[in-house]
């Protein structure tokens, strides 16, 4: 593990090891090209998943961050090896403007799915898929739901945090008899 | 003109009679999503050619409860009870790396005897979830009997999880710091912190031979069917180039030859204290993916008994705070479900509940192989290879 952090961080400025994975930050426009270097070269042939993060200040569900962000899409996928020991995680940011990025089905197939989730839950396009559609949500559906500012309707009914659940610890729950 | 009846033309005749091209029409076939052998509702749009399927659209999203939203509005302990939901066939092991992960960002060091009893349960877990596949996809190939012995013999690990936890498939037993105190254990006080059932042990060591006489049953009973056989081997190969493309993962990966399982591979629960093979597959059809999880399950029996015997003493919880914050940061775990790799992302930004929580389920990966393994296939081959794919479609749509 340790032997295949220094050799990618050779090849990748900025990585971190942080809890026996691989964080890498890579620019928006090199998408492609570095994840076929990560295919080719370190032999990260298993493609597990890619998702989204909506970096936002401004959130109707949930908590807003404790700093303050610059608005974006934060895009990570993770890779593993055969053997599966080794473990990497390839982020990128992309503005919220204009939410492009280019498609990874040519290195990785599997990424067909993942990137049909992404479009449908935040929006975001992926160019030169070939079949952009949406994967879950009905024909005619408005909205994107994983975007921070999407309202969930139950919540509105009854705000956050609901009731909080506490258990007490088993020692404490002595003194409550 | 050719005499047909002329013995010379006889062969010439036969053969000008299979060139004759006949004009076919592409017919298109709607399975699901109330089809029983979807295990869920899952709907595939087929072409059908004559007897070939191609062009193969599985539909998803009926089954879609949007847990990663769900998620971001709710605290920690409360996603337990979301997550157990996701696949329900083995409620138990969805647990184990949302735990793990908010563990690993605060720092707890679980106990030793927590750990055990995770572990115990998470195999039994596996061992349900088997028996489901081996009964059902026996009767999705044509064989009606073996469910009805899959069944009695899953319930009797069922009758165990409950025991334990309270629940046949929604357990929701772990806790940040460890798992709770058991369903049957009686009153919990300072002095007298029960965990496990009485005659737990004992019940256990039965039920885990009988897993092991039900897996040499079933190999003899649907493994040695010459029609079982001829139904699925040489049936749907998948090669692992392309399983790893698309990243399915778990018996279905193994069963295309690659030796990877994350319980050797990483230490999310301490499996590195037992003995036990990881079953490979040779040629990655139906009947290895087949063989491959009945194997499995008896690996599974024999790493119980042995916890079982191992079991170390000790608290269930470890200290954790009354509110539980988890720190600021990210992490992935992923573990070894009796489906694949599951896994999750979770991004804290110091707050009760997650900024965002990504779920990675194994079927999903391993149902968008589908498009791929059915291209070309027979039709009677469709419900054959999309059985041994095993999915949940809790575990698809999420």
């Amino acid at each position: 593990m340790e032997e295949f952090f220094n050799n990618i961080k050779e090849s990748f400025k900025e990585t971190t090891l942080e809890f026996e994975t691989i964080n890498i930050q890579i620019d928006s426009t090199k998408w492609i090209e570095e994840h076929k270097k990560l295919r080719d070269e370190f032999n990260l042939k298993f493609f597990s998943w890619l998702s989204a993060i909506d970096w936002d200040n401004n959130v109707s569900v949930g908590e807003a961050p404790k700093e303050s962000v610059s608005p974006s899409f934060e895009i990570i996928t993770c890779l593993s090896d055969l053997e599966n020991t080794n473990l990497v995680t390839v982020s990128t940011s992309i503005s919220k403007v204009e939410p492009n990025i280019s498609s990874l089905i040519d290195v990785y197939a599997g990424a067909n799915w993942h990137e049909r989730e992404a479009y449908e839950m935040f929006g975001i396009n992926f160019e030169n898929h070939p079949n952009l559609e949406k994967l879950y949500l009905p024909d005619g559906y408005e909205g994107n739901p994983m975007l921070k500012s999407f309202e969930l309707i139950s919540r509105e009914v009854k705000p956050w945090p609901g009731d909080v659940d506490v258990e007490g610890m088993p020692e404490e729950s002595e003194s409550d008899e | 003109m050719v005499n047909a009846l002329d013995p010379q033309n006889m062969n010439s005749f036969s053969e000008a009679s299979v060139s004759v091209e006949i004009e076919t029409e592409d017919m298109t076939l709607n399975i699901g999503p109330q089809h029983p052998s979807t295990h869920g509702v899952l709907r595939l749009v087929a072409k059908v050619d004559g007897e070939k399927v191609h062009d193969v659209k599985p539909v998803l999203g009926y089954m879609h409860r949007g847990y990663e939203k769900l998620a971001e509005v709710r605290s920690y302990p409360q996603i337990t009870t979301l997550v157990n939901r996701i696949d329900w066939v083995a409620g138990f092991s969805n647990e184990i790396p949302f735990i793990a992960g908010a563990e690993r960002l605060m720092e707890i060091e679980v106990p030793e005897r927590a750990k055990h009893i995770r572990l115990i349960l998470t195999e039994m877990a596996r061992i349900s979830s088997h028996f489901v596949f081996i009964g059902a996809y026996a009767l999705e190939v044509g064989a009606l009997t073996p469910i009805f012995y899959a069944m009695e013999d899953r319930e009797r690990v069922l009758d165990l999880i409950e025991s334990v936890t309270g629940g046949r498939f929604h357990p929701n037993f772990n806790r940040i710091g460890g798992v709770k105190p058991a369903a049957g254990a009686g009153p919990t006080s300072k002095k007298n912190i029960q965990d496990l059932p009485a005659g737990f042990y004992r019940d256990t060591k039965v039920a885990m031979e009988k897993v092991i006489q039900a897996a040499d049953q079933f190999q003899n009973l649907i493994g040695g069917n010459e029609v079982f056989k001829k139904r699925t081997k040489n049936v749907g190969v998948l090669t692992a180039e392309t399983a790893e493309a698309y990243g399915v993962s778990g018996p279905i990966l193994r069963a295309s030859g690659v030796k990877s399982d994350l319980r050797t591979q990483t230490d999310y629960l301490p499996y590195d204290q037992f003995d036990y093979d990881i079953p490979v597959g040779e040629n990655g059809d139906c009947y290895d993916r087949w063989d491959v999880r009945v194997k499995e399950m008896v690996e599974s029996a024999k790493i119980v008994l042995q916890a079982i015997d191992s079991m170390p003493s000790g608290p269930l919880q470890a200290k954790v705070p009354k509110v539980i914050k988890v720190p600021q940061g990210r992490t992935y775990v992923r573990a070894e479900n009796p489906k694949g790799e599951m896994g999750y992302y979770i991004v804290s930004d110091g707050g009760l509940g997650p900024y965002r929580l990504k779920v990675r389920t194994a079927s999903f990966s391993n149902v968008s192989i589908l498009p791929i393994m059915l291209e070309g296939a027979l039709l009677p081959d469709l419900i054959a290879i999309m059985g041994s794919l095993d999915f949940v479609l809790g575990d698809v749509d999420r």
